[in-house]
């Protein structure tokens, strides 16, 4: 009974203070709005600088057989009819000179700008998925079957094959999986230049030392050879490795942004101890019989209530405001019961040990650092793959990581299974922080060390 | 008898805030507990409040030690703390219903405390309004209040007045005498002299933790029988004037203090108009005369050489 009425006096208290209910309600719903317009569609750093993105190349082609194909096809298939027998010879050699792995690989993964950004490793396909799958590569770059014979016909006949080069980025890493889409297009843009073509054709033309009418039937074929460059396109698949549709801007900073500000619930609990004992209301509850564990589980309950009030908010602001697909509702709810749980226990511990302390230092420390590393490393600022290893190495100390990836996993269709890690993660949090909480306020005789005289207070 | 303090120290690290005091309260009395600020007034009451314990010595309530039964003294105990312990920006009728649930009461006989706490506070009217839009001395009656609901059977009040307006001390205080009317037991710490007359039947005088002085007030005006002091200021001073002074029947000392002279003796206010005629054959102008009668003040004074509020 007791407990619910400093619970009830607690929130009556929160909730009249314009202060604190624009940090933690007001922020939180604008920032998220902000963050999700301005970063909507590319989802990216915005020329942060950013560690070079791991992907892995798969030759799903045979690339002998591809060129042998190409040469035979020269010699007496379709080509040999449409371009004339000398043309064909001529093109079977300048054909040997034309690699589209190396161009692929070398010329272009390889060149200097990009190499600042990617760094590739060619793989057999099973291994790239699995590295894909476990977070070692961003994205898997598949070049398909057929992909050297293709890429022949089109740079060296007028004819034009269909080339489909696939990007498998994983949900987790849509950031560095859309700048490793973008930079494919470019060599798909690259590609159709008239610069590859009008060398390939220059290279040609001067091998049959033609004549300026043989160049002007030339031309009309170099148009051909650049439409049927454009014939190169990448198709991007948010892997189905999984099954997983990935998140937009919107999903993932609504998600970040209720990680993080729930944390500044706890630092708003942290304090609530000490100003009890100083308003002297502290001593004043102990003096009329409210047991001291009775009075921090108020404490606990308030924080668990006001984070889970404000975790409500935003799903609901979100889901109505910005379209946010948050996923089922049950894991949903589940992660926001632990994620209130977790926070009211670092909330209650926090409060104890600032109530032992004395002064609000340990509180307004963890406001101003703690919770702010633990966003950052979380990745509530900016997803985590796009951070330093170094600081993703760190992400697991961050309760908001653990919240956030919960959510954001949710969202991606993940079943509850596999969040099941960060949900005992958080609860363990709750119940060792309930437990410390306990602990560090029992210590040194327990509550009877608090006079009501503040001078006194400042004394002892 | 219905409390007792036997031989109670408490100390802070090198600090003897509470040095070895005792005393008893007996039902029914106002207690007066006066010392300056540092006497150790609210540890001691710190300690009585159960809030904290001592270094040692006992403290008894109705005979039950309250150091190892906290709880024999809780039920029964009011305390009204020299700080406004109170929520602002909770309405006052909600602090109330607050601090009645932590004693305990709810449901309708909390509502009915409530109504007749806020007749004794005389807050009825300004029971819907924040806290922190009630003037000092409204908050101070709330703060009253909140120690009354459960109905104790003792009643600490430390400082109840400090830094209120006198219209809102003086309806404290005939609150404080309504209180002990009605059968609360009342333990009152005050710097301020003139309340501790005003309300307790018998005293304690403090200063740096011990007791220097306690019993009724005619008991301790006894401790400074024959200390009128006349305060005269004079347009200038010969110090010749001092032996003349003296020598009048009735004045035990005249001395000279900073710029006054001041004339102590037993009933020297019955001689004042031989201290002017002398003062007259000098030649001398009086600017102001102060009659002292002895009290707690002169107490204080006359056992530590200091006044309260120094």
């Amino acid at each position: 009974m007791k407990v619910i009425s400093i619970i009830k006096k607690d929130l009556k208290t929160i909730l009249s203070d314009k202060k604190a209910l624009a940090i933690i309600i007001v922020m939180p719903l604008v920032l998220m709005t902000i963050l999700s317009s301005a970063l909507r569609g590319a989802f990216t750093t915005g020329g942060q600088s950013i560690d070079r993105i791991n992907i892995a190349v798969v030759k799903q082609y045979d690339k002998d057989g591809d060129s042998r194909r190409f040469d035979k096809a020269l010699r007496d298939g379709f080509l040999v009819k449409g371009i004339g027998e000398e043309a064909a010879a001529e093109l079977r050699v300048t054909g040997d000179d034309v690699d589209p792995e190396r161009i692929f690989l070398e010329d272009f993964l390889g060149s200097e700008d990009v190499a600042k950004i990617i760094a590739y490793r060619v793989e057999k396909e099973e291994t790239a998925v699995e590295w894909l799958t476990s977070g070692e590569v961003s994205a898997v770059v598949l070049l398909p079957e057929n992909f050297i014979y293709d890429m022949k016909i089109n740079l060296l006949t007028p004819f034009r094959n269909k080339t489909d080069i696939k990007v498998l980025i994983h949900p987790d890493r849509s950031v560095s999986g859309q700048i490793v889409r973008s930079i494919v297009e470019a060599y798909s843009d690259s590609m159709t230049s008239v610069i590859i073509g009008k060398n390939v054709l220059i290279e040609a033309a001067v091998s049959h030392n033609l004549t300026e009418a043989g160049f002007t039937g030339m031309k009309e074929a170099l148009d051909d050879i650049t439409k049927a460059m454009e014939g190169i396109r990448v198709e991007m698949d948010a892997v189905k490795a999984e099954g997983r549709k990935p998140v937009r801007s919107s999903d993932y900073y609504a998600a970040a942004m209720a990680a993080m500000f729930i944390l500044f619930a706890s630092g708003y609990g942290g304090r609530m101890l000490l100003e009890e004992k100083e308003n002297i209301t502290y001593q004043r509850m102990i003096i009329a019989g409210t047991p001291k564990f009775g009075i921090l589980a108020g404490k606990f309950f308030t924080v668990f209530l006001i984070a889970l009030l404000q975790i409500s908010i935003m799903i609901a602001f979100s889901y109505f405001v910005l379209k946010v697909q948050w996923g089922s509702a049950y894991p949903v709810v589940l992660i926001s019961l632990c994620a209130a749980f977790a926070i009211a226990g670092i909330g209650s511990m926090l409060a104890a040990a600032t109530y032992r302390a004395g002064n609000s230092k340990m509180a307004d420390i963890f406001e101003t650092v703690i919770l702010q590393t633990m966003a950052i490393l979380g990745g509530s600022f900016f997803p985590t793959d796009i951070l330093p290893s170094i600081m993703q190495k760190l992400s697991f100390l961050s309760i908001s990581g653990a919240v956030l990836k919960a959510y954001l996993k949710i969202m991606m269709g993940y079943g509850v299974q596999e969040i099941m890690s960060n949900i005992a993660a958080l609860a363990a949090i709750g119940f060792l922080s309930a437990v410390l909480s306990v602990l560090i306020l029992r210590e040194n005789g327990g509550m009877r060390d608090a006079q009501y005289n503040k001078a006194k207070t400042v004394r002892t | 008898m219905l409390l007792k303090v036997e031989n109670l120290h408490k100390n802070f690290g090198s600090t003897k805030a509470v040095d070895g005091i005792s005393f008893e309260v007996s039902r029914g009395e106002v207690f007066g507990l006066l010392g300056p600020n540092g006497a150790g007034k609210s540890t001691t009451i710190s300690i009585i409040s159960t809030l904290i314990l001592p270094t040692s010595g006992e403290v008894y309530y109705k005979g039950a030690n309250i150091l190892k039964e906290p709880n024999s003294v809780r039920r029964n105990l009011g305390v009204v703390p020299q700080d406004i312990a109170l929520y602002p920006t909770l309405t006052g009728y909600e602090n109330l219903r607050f601090w009645g649930n932590m004693y305990g009461l709810k449901g309708a006989e909390l509502k009915k405390r409530i109504n007749e706490v806020s007749e004794i506070i005389g807050l009825n009217g300004r029971l819907k309004d924040r806290v922190d839009k009630y003037s000092g001395g409204m908050k101070r009656r709330l703060n009253i209040g909140a120690a009354l609901l459960h109905k104790p059977e003792l009643l600490i009040m430390d400082e109840p007045t400090a830094g209120i307006d006198p219209q809102s001390r003086n309806h404290i205080l005939d609150t404080v005498l309504e209180l002990n009317r009605q059968g609360v037991t009342i333990i009152y710490t005050s710097h301020y002299m003139e309340e501790v007359e005003y309300l307790c039947s018998r005293i304690c005088i403090m200063d740096q933790g011990r007791i220097i002085a306690s019993g009724t007030q005619e008991e301790l005006a006894e401790l400074v029988k024959g200390k009128t002091r006349i305060n005269l200021k004079l347009d200038r001073i010969d110090r010749d004037i001092l032996q003349r002074l003296e020598a009048i029947n009735g004045v035990a000392r005249a001395e000279l203090v900073q710029d006054e002279i001041v004339v102590s003796g037993e009933n020297v206010d019955m001689i004042l108009a031989d201290i002017i005629g002398i003062i007259a054959e000098h030649g001398m102008r009086i600017s102001s005369i102060d009659v002292s009668k002895p009290n707690l003040e002169s107490v204080f004074l006359h056992l530590t050489g200091k006044a309260l509020r120094d």
